[in-house]
């Protein structure tokens, strides 16, 4: 039982933690809460199947046609849901317009694709066995780099740097002379890639299905708010957290119940620390 | 003679009371085609069943009008596609009704657009044949118009239950369901069927269909001892998750349940073919074969008469045979009274007796709308599919 819990929850914890890398990622340049995320993390599972099964594409190239494609998802969103509405940002129009583009994403790929779950390859030829099952390493192993090269990009490169500082105040960002509008664009093609990356290293176990979408929007929102907005450390931690606790909970309460037990300890955890576990209260001066 | 207001209206009068008593129909009536309604999905996310469904129905029309039709009567089918959306069933429905003046009408094809058209038709008693499975689209008080071509989910139930009872001997089963609505109340009530028959249900559960991990779920089952596990799901990935799980754990405890535990979308989600034996769905006698590969007599005759004019490989042979049977209910009722009426429609088949379709012997009565014969609702083995049939399942003869 631990065993499986373990393996299991940090598996699908990883994915929830990449989804909520994906939020924050779309946050941090545009204050905008994007409900694409899922989608996204959706996509990556549907597209490498599509890639690599269904078009025969060896995988590595399947993978960077499948994050390609993610990308350019994340920065039509950018133009369509929420340039439009960012001078309105406080009556937070950004919900339904990111909620109708993901509607639009669900139903293009039932109608393209399957209502159906279909299949997702194995990549690396069923090397291992059990824990060391390619379908659950593989989306910690994905969820740790993607982490390390975000560490990196922010605090090594001069275009992370550049991201912190829209992050930080976009305002005096402008004002420096940094160019917001396409750096907006680039973290939601960042964005679009990472979610990407969470379907695809979750693929073996989520399936290549269209549902899939609301599912990790959920989930994937969960580490968010568990760790602090804008936070990826938080979200690692949240996301794999929740996957953790949700395993356990199916092993002890089981089926409609282990959802129940996840949204209580969600909202217990809201009730006692708002800005969420990682998270600091930020001053502002009025 | 004198015409005055009191003559007028006398004569008035005398017409419209002959007009009351009958004059003979036009002779337009009897030669005018027949036509038949037929709400299908064929588009949007459940539309196979429809698909496979109207290729009985095409087939039907066909050799009906090949042969003359019926009593001269050409069938014209007319067609409207649901997308198997509830509203666009009942705005179709009203217009076959209202415009096209449909003599009966063949479908929906799910329970969720039935649902909605189901009082519809009751108010226009407009002869209706569906193949819904939801047990309340059925009441001859409420929908004396309204009768069912397949099996209703009590007779699934029984079905399942009789099998993991006599055939696998179980007596202490897991009823796990998904978290639809279907899946919760499915569930439900076959947990009750089991301990009314005085069976152990030592686990019952609904999971969440994209739950990707089966594993607690089975554990649980088996540590309650259970000997077999019947699902209730429409979801074709968690069927595959379930086989998986079980295959890891190295349990061989059979499944049993849905149909779409043998839907072929599943071969591609399992990790290994053998992790598809022991899995035993919900057929229908007619169209299982038994261990020499040989359908019966009359099931034969109908796929060797469909041989070259109709595609069985991509859908299931009870669907095409349903909607067969459907459309020639409809004409032999026109056939048997010479009438088209709505009430002759109906009068005719709640006198129906074991009539001999392809897909099954009906039998209707005023108090009984359930036609299918409750025997010929059978297991059978799920990764048998060949060419829309299956495999019995062992323990059949």
């Amino acid at each position: 039982m631990l065993y499986s819990i373990l393996t299991s929850g940090l598996a699908v914890g990883a994915v929830y933690a990449l989804i909520g890398v994906t939020y924050n990622t779309m946050f941090s340049t545009s204050r905008v809460m994007s409900f694409t995320a899922g989608q996204l993390g959706m996509l990556g599972g549907v597209l490498g199947s599509l890639f690599t099964l269904r078009l025969g594409i060896p995988w590595p190239l399947g993978l960077l046609l499948t994050l390609a494609c993610c990308a350019l998802i994340g920065i039509v969103t950018e133009f369509v849901a929420v340039r439009p509405v960012l001078k309105s940002l406080d009556q937070h129009l950004y919900v339904l317009s990111t909620l109708a583009v993901a509607l639009m994403i669900q139903q293009f790929t039932a109608i393209m694709w399957s209502t159906e779950p279909q299949p997702f390859p194995r990549l690396l030829g069923g090397i291992g066995q059990d824990l060391l099952d390619e379908k659950f390493w593989l989306p910690v192993v994905t969820c740790a780099a993607v982490i390390v090269g975000l560490e990196l990009l922010y605090r090594r490169t001069i275009l992370g740097h550049a991201f912190l500082a829209v992050a930080e105040d976009n305002f005096a960002a402008r004002a420096l002379g940094l160019p917001e509008r396409q750096l907006r664009v680039m973290a939601y093609a960042l964005a679009g890639a990472i979610g990407a990356l969470a379907g695809y290293s979750g693929g073996q176990l989520l399936l290549a299905f269209f549902a899939n979408g609301p599912h990790l929007n959920f989930y994937g929102f969960i580490p968010v708010a568990l760790g602090g907005l804008g936070n990826n450390r938080g979200a690692v931690v949240g996301g794999l957290a929740l996957g953790l606790f949700q395993q356990t909970a199916n092993f002890v309460v089981g089926g409609i119940f282990a959802s129940v037990a996840v949204f209580t300890i969600f909202i217990v955890v809201l009730l006692i620390a708002p800005q969420g576990l990682l998270g600091s209260a930020t001053a502002r001066r009025v | 003679m004198e015409t005055n207001r009191r003559s007028v209206v006398l004569g008035g009068a005398g017409v419209l009371g002959a007009a009351a008593l009958g004059f003979p129909k036009p002779a337009i009536a009897q030669s005018e085609p027949l036509r038949v309604g037929w709400l299908a999905a064929m588009t949007g996310p459940s539309s196979a069943p429809a698909v496979g469904f109207n290729r009985g129905v095409v087939v039907a029309a066909e050799l009906l009008n090949a042969a003359g039709g019926v009593k001269g009567r050409k069938v014209e089918i007319i067609t409207r596609d649901t997308q198997g959306d509830p509203t666009k069933a009942v705005n179709a429905t009203q217009e076959m009704i209202s415009q096209a003046k449909v003599h009966a009408i063949w479908g929906p094809t799910n329970s969720g657009e039935s649902l909605a058209v189901t009082p519809i038709m009751a108010r226009q008693k407009i002869p209706n044949i569906h193949p819904c499975v939801v047990n309340s689209l059925i009441d001859t008080k409420k929908y004396p118009n309204a009768f069912r071509i397949s099996p209703s989910n009590v007779q699934w139930d029984d079905a399942v239950r009789s099998y993991c009872l006599k055939q696998v001997g179980a007596k202490k089963v897991a009823v796990i369901g998904d978290t639809t609505g279907y899946g919760v109340s499915a569930a439900k009530d076959s947990s009750a069927g089991f301990k009314k028959d005085g069976a152990q249900v030592v686990y019952e559960a609904n999971i969440d269909a994209t739950q990707p991990d089966m594993t607690p779920d089975l554990l649980r089952a088996r540590q309650a001892g259970a000997e077999a596990i019947v699902v209730w799901s429409v979801s074709t990935g968690m069927d595959a998750r379930l086989f998986n799980t079980r295959a890891r754990m190295g349990w061989d405890v059979p499944f049993v349940g849905h149909p779409s535990m043998a839907s072929g979308e599943i071969a591609g989600l399992l990790e290994k073919p053998a992790n598809w034996e022991k899995v035993y769905a919900i057929g229908y006698r007619s169209c299982s074969y038994d261990d020499a590969g040989r359908l019966p007599p009359r099931s034969d005759a109908f796929v060797k008469q469909l041989k070259g004019k109709v595609e069985l490989n991509d859908t299931l042979l009870w669907w095409v045979a349903a909607g067969f049977d459907a459309i020639n209910l409809i004409a032999k009722a026109v056939a048997e009274t010479g009438s088209s009426s709505r009430e002759d429609i109906i009068k005719y088949w709640n006198t129906v007796s074991k009539y001999p379709g392809v897909y099954g012997e009906y039998t209707y009565t005023p108090e009984n709308h359930d036609g299918y014969p409750p025997g010929d609702v059978v297991m059978s083995a799920a990764n048998s599919g060949k060419d829309g049939t299956f495999k019995l399942a062992p323990g059949y003869s």
